[in-house]
């Protein structure tokens, strides 16, 4: 060819950064020294003064523990229903589009905190009634709905699941509308199916695009865990309460609750940074 | 089976009041480049996604390589055999080149990596850029992004190809370097049907050039004889304005 290629390239790098101390001043994401900050503070708080902060820290532990899994947990179910309310919303089958936006309506429109108590305190009384209902018909099945107990966690995970996978499924509707319409052409006359085109082709450039407001609701969810403490899960909020119950230590407990879910908060937040770095290209 | 490859009878086609093709009538021989010109809003481009069923036609009938273009499970087979260049390139930007280029041949395909890449490399020298096969389309120039398109498109080892505007988001220096990618292409007897006014195309490799306008085709003869003597007033107009 007679174009010279290097020449019409367009170099996009960043100058080398420094070497030394400036360049990894440079290099690094300054938010990470509040993450240390906070963390220093609270480490000498139990430190120097090991009554009460360290003994609440003690018993808190656990909390801390069911806090992280209880998020973690729900999110990968969030994920999940996000991504198929998402693709739901999009879908050119009204009845599937129309499921998919009056789950999105009705869950965006009730608290999470009355959610979660419905599914705790009244939705074992909506399955025993159903259970009354069908025992004429299908005794077995009856049997069973009318047996069922909610175990705490699983009603925990279960309500932040359906609220947060209404706010995931626009998320993700979001990103995939966002991806210009070229693409799923470009890759449709390639021959690739729908479902083909959406896993290789869109779903991998929105996912990186819809990264930080996933990140967001990470973070979001992380605090809004601390609503489950109405439904008997011993998570950090509930063993906080606990504490200033036996204590009445009002001041320590909540700064020490405060700063430890600041901690975590501020961490994961640094951490989706940082993977959305990663993963960026230049589009 | 007649030596026509792709059969348009009378296809219309509207989007809300506008009507984009009015009983359109086109029959392409196999291994013959068809060159489509016309204004803008003419169909032109409509016309060449409903050969691979991007826009679905109203009424009429398509039918590609003996595959009417009638039932859903036809379509996939029909777009396997039938190549498309954009106008924007649609390169994906999160593959590089050598991605774009195997990615429908191991999922359409199905074939072995090494086999997609090997025939990704073979494609990427055959356009010219063989250097480039692990750039992001981002780090590509205009030229060298259709380039790639191209190849992306001649890797499922397409029957036809349709062309849609395939230098008109160029920059004047990077469409000789497409063009002569065409060429080359239309010379080893590849089916093509492009929607261009490059005229230095036209004159080099149309068998047939098509005037569209309104939706209709006005006109269509050889090269030759448009350029010497349109028939239509309309066709003289278009022309007069495009060839100063």
């Amino acid at each position: 060819m007679a174009l010279d290629d290097a020449s019409c390239q367009t170099d996009r790098a960043a100058p080398e950064p420094e070497g030394g101390i400036r360049g990894f001043w440079a290099r690094v994401d300054r938010a990470w020294l509040l993450v240390v900050g906070v963390v220093v503070i609270t480490a000498w708080m139990i430190q120097t003064r090991p009554d009460p902060y360290r003994r609440a820290f003690v018993f808190l532990e656990d909390g801390i523990r069911v806090t992280i899994s209880i998020t973690v947990v729900s999110f990968l179910f969030i994920l999940i229903v996000g991504l198929l309310g998402g693709l739901g919303r999009i879908s050119k089958n009204p009845l599937i589009s129309g499921i998919a936006a009056v789950y999105v309506e009705v869950v965006r429109g009730i608290p999470l905190l009355v959610q979660l108590l419905f599914i705790y305190y009244a939705s074992p009384i909506v399955l025993r009634d159903l259970g009354r209902h069908l025992a004429g018909i299908l005794p077995g099945l009856a049997a069973r709905l009318i047996a069922i107990k909610l175990n705490p966690f699983a009603a925990a995970v279960l309500g932040l699941t359906a609220c947060y996978g209404a706010y995931m499924s626009e998320i993700f509707r979001a990103g995939i509308e966002s991806i210009a319409k070229g693409q799923m052409e470009a890759a449709r006359s390639l021959g690739m199916g729908y479902l083909q085109a959406m896993r290789h082709v869109i779903l991998p450039q929105a996912i990186r695009l819809v990264l930080p407001p996933v990140g967001n609701e990470f973070v979001s969810l992380l605090k809004d865990s601390s609503l489950v403490s109405v439904v008997a899960v011993a998570d950090m909020t509930r063993r906080g309460r606990e504490f200033m119950a036996s204590t009445f230590l009002a001041l320590e407990t909540w700064l020490l609750v405060a700063l430890l879910y600041l901690v975590m908060t501020l961490f994961f937040a640094r951490l989706v940074a940082y993977i959305e770095r990663k993963t960026s290209f230049v589009r | 089976m007649s030596d026509n490859i792709i059969e348009i009878e009378h296809v219309s086609k509207r989007f809300g009041h506008v009507v984009a093709l009015d009983d359109v009538t086109l029959n392409v021989k196999r291994g013959e480049v068809v060159v489509i010109i016309g204004p803008s809003g003419s169909g032109k481009s409509t016309l060449l996604r409903c050969i691979n069923h991007l826009e679905a036609v109203d009424s009429g009938r398509i039918v590609v390589d003996g595959i009417p273009l009638t039932e859903a499970k036809n379509i996939d087979k029909v777009r396997a055999e039938v190549g498309m260049v954009f106008q924007l390139f649609n390169l994906f930007p999160h593959l590089t080149a050598l991605g774009n280029i195997t990615l429908a041949q191991r999922v359409v395909r199905k074939r072995s990596e090494e086999e997609a890449e090997e025939i990704a490399h073979q494609l990427l020298a055959k356009v010219g850029i063989p250097e480039k096969a692990h750039a992001y389309p981002a780090q590509l120039s205009g030229g060298q992004q259709q380039r790639v398109a191209i190849a992306r498109a001649l890797a499922m080892q397409p029957r036809i190809m349709l062309f849609d505007e395939p230098t008109s988001a160029l920059d004047p220096e990077m469409i000789k370097e497409v063009l002569d990618v065409m060429l080359d292409l239309a010379q080893e007897g590849m089916t093509m049907v492009v929607v261009s006014h490059e005229m230095g195309f036209v004159k080099a490799a149309a068998n047939r050039i098509a005037f569209m306008c309104d939706g209709y085709i006005v006109e269509e003869t050889t090269p030759t004889e448009l350029f010497a003597a349109p028939r239509e007033e309309r066709t003289k107009q278009f022309l007069s304005q495009i060839l100063i």
